[in-house]
């Protein structure tokens, strides 16, 4: 059977000599496509330039995208970003992809610092693994009932529940 | 140099009038995974679901693929189900899988949208796409 509607979205995190990072966000399928690229900054993950190409059967409402999408210059990639973003892009007069794609957007930057410290803990077998695992939710409290691997019943967290 | 990079693909195909199937993948540097889900088309309901984990981070994340069923019979249709995934699905499975579930949901619309767009396009080549979809996107929102 042939498919008759097809998404494909993409979002790459890019390491820029002076230390921001390039995060660029794009999705097309049947109807859109759309291009969102941020720069954020570190240490404190501001995003300092944000920028939306929307083509192809934009919705009318869309039309301010490229403006409304500078509302999120200045606001740090961190807790509190989605209740953050959905005031600023979100609600009857916002733009739901963008919210999407910011919000995406961020999760990639979190998951390129991620990234490493996963690799890191490959090197490494039995309880040696076991004690990065957990040194990793010790690290990233938030991490914590976030998902089976962190729920309260997990071998994982069991491990833990002596030191939390 | 590229650090971090997910891709996420979502197809749908029509096996009955009232039935959309998605096929919608996940791949970054981290995980791959991949969600196999019918959907009735006009109350947003999954009828039937099935995950496959392929590359994750430790040995627990492969027990959120049973925790999958409980999505059976939600709707993606109902108010804050996107939250209700992920607090259901990802909070006590996987927020990947989650994540695949939501961006089904988000085409759910636009499948059937293109859907309808392909057929009328079929007979009439030339019409006005734009009106068209705005006129779709009215009615549905009635």
């Amino acid at each position: 059977m042939t498919i008759r509607f097809l998404r494909n979205k993409v979002v790459e995190v890019t390491s820029l000599p002076d230390g921001s990072l390039a995060v660029s966000w794009r999705l097309t399928d049947d109807l859109l496509k759309a291009e969102v690229n941020l720069t954020v900054q570190p240490p404190d993950l501001e995003i300092v330039q944000a920028e939306v190409g929307l083509d192809r059967l934009v919705p009318r409402g869309w039309s301010t995208a490229p403006q409304l999408i500078k509302k999120i210059e200045g606001v740090r990639v961190g807790a509190g970003l989605r209740k953050i973003v959905l005031g600023l892009l979100g609600g009857p007069s916002g733009c739901s992809i963008l919210v999407d794609a910011v919000l995406e957007s961020a999760n990639a930057v979190i998951l390129h610092f991620t990234r490493p410290i996963l690799q890191v803990g490959e090197c490494l077998a039995g309880d040696e693994k076991m004690a990065n695992l957990r040194e990793m939710i010790k690290n990233n409290p938030r991490l914590i009932r976030s998902c089976v691997s962190f729920q309260d019943a997990s071998p994982i967290m069991q491990g833990l529940q002596g030191d939390k | 140099m590229i650090t971090f990079n997910r891709s996420q693909v979502i197809g749908a195909e029509f096996p009955s009038e009232d039935t959309v199937r998605f096929n919608g993948v996940l791949v970054d540097h981290i995980y791959s995974m991949e969600i196999n889900m019918d959907v009735q088309l006009s109350d947003g309901k999954i009828l039937s679901i099935e995950g496959i984990m392929k590359r994750y981070t430790n040995f627990v994340c492969p027990q959120a693929v049973p925790v999958l069923q409980i999505a059976v019979g939600m709707s993606l249709r109902e108010d804050g189900w996107e939250r209700r995934i992920m607090k259901e699905i990802g909070r006590k499975g996987c927020e990947h899988f989650a994540e695949i579930i939501i961006e089904c949901g988000r085409c759910l619309d636009q499948a059937w949208l293109a859907k309808d767009l392909w057929q009328v396009l079929e007979t009439d080549p030339g019409m006005d796409q734009m009106e068209f979809m705005e006129k779709w996107l009215a009615k549905q929102a009635d």
